[in-house]
């Protein structure tokens, strides 16, 4: 009797915790909608005038292609090479976008192994080393590429060499980080050995650490290739090579159907490297961080 | 040469006193093992030798050099003449058994061409000469992850022979393996230290195993030496005493 | 034993490396080889680029001597900074509302013909494949810069991942309890209403705050192309070379990064536990 009393209020009791989570969530997030739109001086109707709208634009971008003249020459209305006339120029900028991110990823892989054996807490030689670079790091992860992109063209000049510097430099924060977790987390007792035998820090890192996570690294270096391709296509908006710049230009233009066979062509890019890449990851590496 | 002199040794962690000043001279080219329950220091005093553990007190001497004080490039040639095999074997699972050995000798002569995997053929002759002294020559090329327990154990002693120890620390070499591999592994404990005369120290759990095997026997309990004799010398009354079984 | 039947015992380990793991010698080739490419392909000269980075180092000296800090226009950074988080708001909130049904319908739990949801996958992958800010730079050009555009990119591109989350979410909740419904009657809609939104839900709740808090990281790039927030504040300053201001603005977006992660995270924590 006494007991059922007790779970009774204590259900009560959780039932009304519950409501209380339910409604204090709700009030906020209501507070949060107002509160934005004034900020940003907008309203509901406006947000569903931009989705609405964001029809019409769709439908001006598309290609008009006639089911007849679908494989014609690119001088005839209608048909794929009409709307991809510019092809030989895309392929060439889309092939500079993809090597942009892969140098960018093997340099910023191979910086951030460098570094991260200095930022994990149980390979540093040194405490202050350990926190001025894990300091740095989370500095070159925390600012998004396109913001070194925007520093570097104009230290470099409008290129590919803008874009690949400011990927590279993220790349080294995100993956130093990520690595320098992995040692964390990585088994201590080779790397003892190694020390219990009179071997160096170099050799503990080669032989004690690297063997144990190699496989782990890579996987996530391939990851972030797959991140960085998607980067290196947007990079070109500030003038840091890729694709980008040609789809910044017929976007500005309102080239619209150069806008979709641009776009088109960069989702297969992406769509085909994470496929890849996950290939690689999970049946030849092994591993699967995801 | 001279013993190895511990003297008034102690370790301090936190607030506990995991070796409580112990005074020790461990004579060159005999087995000593060194007994107790756990927690009773045994690991903690083994890595204080090898220096994996700092000291809180006190010194450990060899050969005229206080072992406690050196630093830099004489600890590491102090680590490569003392070597050491763990519990759980610490072998690079990842990588094959003869590198695994071959890393025995980065101590003691280490060049920049190691770190791409690279070692000499003489270097490799020796890894293979240790090898097969424990018949382990046809795992040469197998991952060591692969390798039953009592192998990776026998595997690392291969790997400490390759540091040319003149002292072997083991740090319960056997606790993890069964009664045969455990037999195993002390006979080739044994075999290198009456062929090689390499003075061998060794943390054992097993009171039978510490009878039949060492030549003297040091009991250590809350941080303290409470008994140091020959193995015969050890009464059933001291070993109680040691492993605690009078409050059982 | 002499060295020559030691090496007879295991002749292999002798080799030559690149007989030993030819692998390892062709991984290396390849990217060396790629290097080299990329270097000529590039057109990258080391000492031209040294050159000019060592013009980074003025930069790199003004970026941390703030010599005028109290004349800077500390309100509209505010500003921009309030714009950010109301955009990533605005934009996860109106996302999360149309992927609740978008990630149901894409669900095995609710509809059970394989075409009509591969159809919808595909569509939900296809808008992942756009990046935010290539949205955000189509918004501005349809409608205008200001942050209405920023909204709008971080709700379409959101929308593609966040269905697919929900959706998966959905794939993977509980059957029993929508069996029982289902045996029990009741009809496909309440169903759907009882059996799998309220297990569904807390995890709904928990990946939209997951991406308010990555959005209000990519709300802050979205200015650049004219889409509102933070950004078009620093990037105005970085073009006009105040780069000392620039540097300020970038600290002041790591602040605030860092907070919605903390904050997000103990919501989300607190979440997960009741």
């Amino acid at each position: 009797m006494m007991n059922e009393i007790i779970l009774n209020s204590h259900n009560k009791n959780l039932i009304k915790k519950k409501r209380f989570w339910n409604t204090s969530l709700i009030v906020l997030l209501l507070i949060g909608i107002v509160l934005s739109s004034k900020i940003i001086d907008t309203n509901i109707s406006d947000l569903f005038n931009g989705i609405t709208r964001l029809g019409d634009y769709i439908s001006k971008i598309l290609p008009s292609l006639e089911l007849n003249n679908l494989f014609l020459g690119s001088k005839d209305q209608g048909s794929i090479a009409y709307w991809y006339f510019n092809i030989s120029k895309y392929l060439k900028l889309l092939f500079e976008t993809f090597n942009m991110a892969l140098l960018a990823t093997m340099t910023g892989s191979i910086l951030a192994l460098f570094l991260s054996f200095l930022a994990a807490k149980n390979t540093s030689p040194n405490s202050l080393l350990f926190f001025s670079i894990r300091r740095m790091l989370e500095f070159f992860r925390g600012v998004p590429e396109i913001i070194f992109a925007i520093l570097f063209v104009w230290v470099l000049g409008i290129g590919p060499l803008a874009g690949i510097i400011a990927i590279t430099i993220h790349t080294t924060g995100s993956l130093g980080k990520l690595f320098s977790e992995v040692y964390e987390n990585s088994n201590n007792r080779p790397i003892e050995a190694l020390k219990a035998s009179g071997g160096n820090w170099l050799s503990e890192m080669k032989f004690g650490l690297l063997p144990q996570v190699l496989p782990n690294l890579i996987s996530y270096a391939l990851l972030r290739f797959e991140i960085n391709i998607r980067a290196s296509t947007i990079l070109g908006f500030v003038g840091a090579g890729g694709i980008g710049q040609e789809l910044y230009l017929v976007i500005n233009f309102n080239y619209y159907e150069e806008v979709s066979a641009i776009i088109l062509l960069i989702i297969l890019t992406v769509i085909s490297i994470d496929l890849l890449s996950g290939h690689i990851r999970k049946n030849i590496i092994g591993f699967d961080n995801d | 040469m001279k013993p190895l002199k511990i003297k008034n040794l102690k370790k301090k962690f936190k607030d506990t006193l995991a070796i409580n000043g112990v005074n020790l001279e461990i004579e060159e080219g005999k087995i000593t093992g060194i007994i107790g329950r756990s927690g009773s220091g045994k690991s903690t005093l083994l890595r204080m030798i090898n220096r994996l553990i700092e000291p809180s007190e006190g010194t450990i001497e060899f050969n005229d050099i206080i072992i406690t004080e050196i630093k830099g490039k004489a600890l590491r040639k102090w680590r490569s003449e003392c070597a050491m095999i763990f519990q759980q074997f610490n072998l690079v699972d990842r990588l094959d058994v003869l590198t695994n050995v071959l890393i025995g000798s980065l101590g003691r002569s280490y060049s920049f061409l190691n770190l791409f995997g690279y070692f000499s053929k003489e270097e490799k002759i020796n890894a293979l000469r240790n090898l097969n002294r424990f018949e382990l020559t046809e795992k040469s090329l197998q991952r060591a992850g692969t390798l039953s327990g009592g192998q990776q154990q026998r595997v690392a002693i291969a790997r400490a022979l390759m540091q040319k120890p003149k002292i072997l620390l083991a740090d319960e070499p056997i606790s993890s393996l069964d009664p045969k591999n455990s037999k195993r592994v002390m006979d080739d404990m044994l075999k290198i230290n009456r062929e090689d005369g390499i003075t061998i120290i060794c943390n054992l759990h097993s009171l039978e195993i510490a009878k039949k095997y060492c030549d003297r026997l040091i009991g250590l309990s809350e941080g303290k030496v409470v008994f140091d004799g020959k193995p015969k010398e050890l009464t059933t009354n001291i070993s109680k005493k040691l492993y605690d079984l009078d409050d059982e | 034993m002499t060295n020559q039947e030691i090496v007879m015992l295991n002749p292999k380990i002798f080799s030559p490396l690149w007989k030993r793991s030819p692998i390892k010698i062709v991984v290396f080739l390849i990217i060396f080889s790629y290097l080299i490419f990329s270097i000529k392909y590039f057109n990258i000269s080391i000492t031209e680029l040294i050159n000019d980075l060592n013009k980074m180092k003025p930069i790199l000296i003004s970026m941390i001597t703030w010599n005028d800090f109290l004349s800077w226009n500390f309100n509209s950074i505010l500003v921009g900074i309030l714009q950010t988080l109301a955009m990533a708001f605005l934009g996860t909130v109106a996302a999360s509302v149309i992927s609740v049904p978008l990630g149901l319908i894409a669900s095995r739990q609710v509809i059970k013909i394989n075409l009509f949801r591969f159809i919808i996958r595909r569509f939900l992958d296809f808008i992942r494949g756009v990046d935010i800010l290539i949205w955000a730079l189509i918004f501005v050009r349809a409608f205008g810069l200001g942050p209405l555009s920023g909204v709008l990119a971080i709700f379409v591109a959101d929308t593609g991942t966040l269905s697919k989350l929900y959706s998966e979410a959905a794939d993977n909740s509980d059957n029993k309890q929508i069996e029982g419904l289902v045996s029990s009657g009741s009809t496909k809609l309440s169903t759907i209403r009882f059996g799998l939104l309220p297990q569904v839900m807390p995890i709904f709740i928990s990946q939209s705050l997951y991406f308010f808090e990555s959005n209000s990281r990519s709300a802050v790039i979205l200015g650049i192309v004219g889409a509102g927030g933070i950004g078009l504040q620093l990037s105005e300053r970085m073009k006009a070379q105040y780069w000392d201001q620039a540097f300020f603005i970038i600290i002041i977006i790591l602040i605030m990064v860092a907070i919605i992660d903390k904050l997000s995270r103990f919501l989300r924590e607190k979440l997960i536990n009741d």
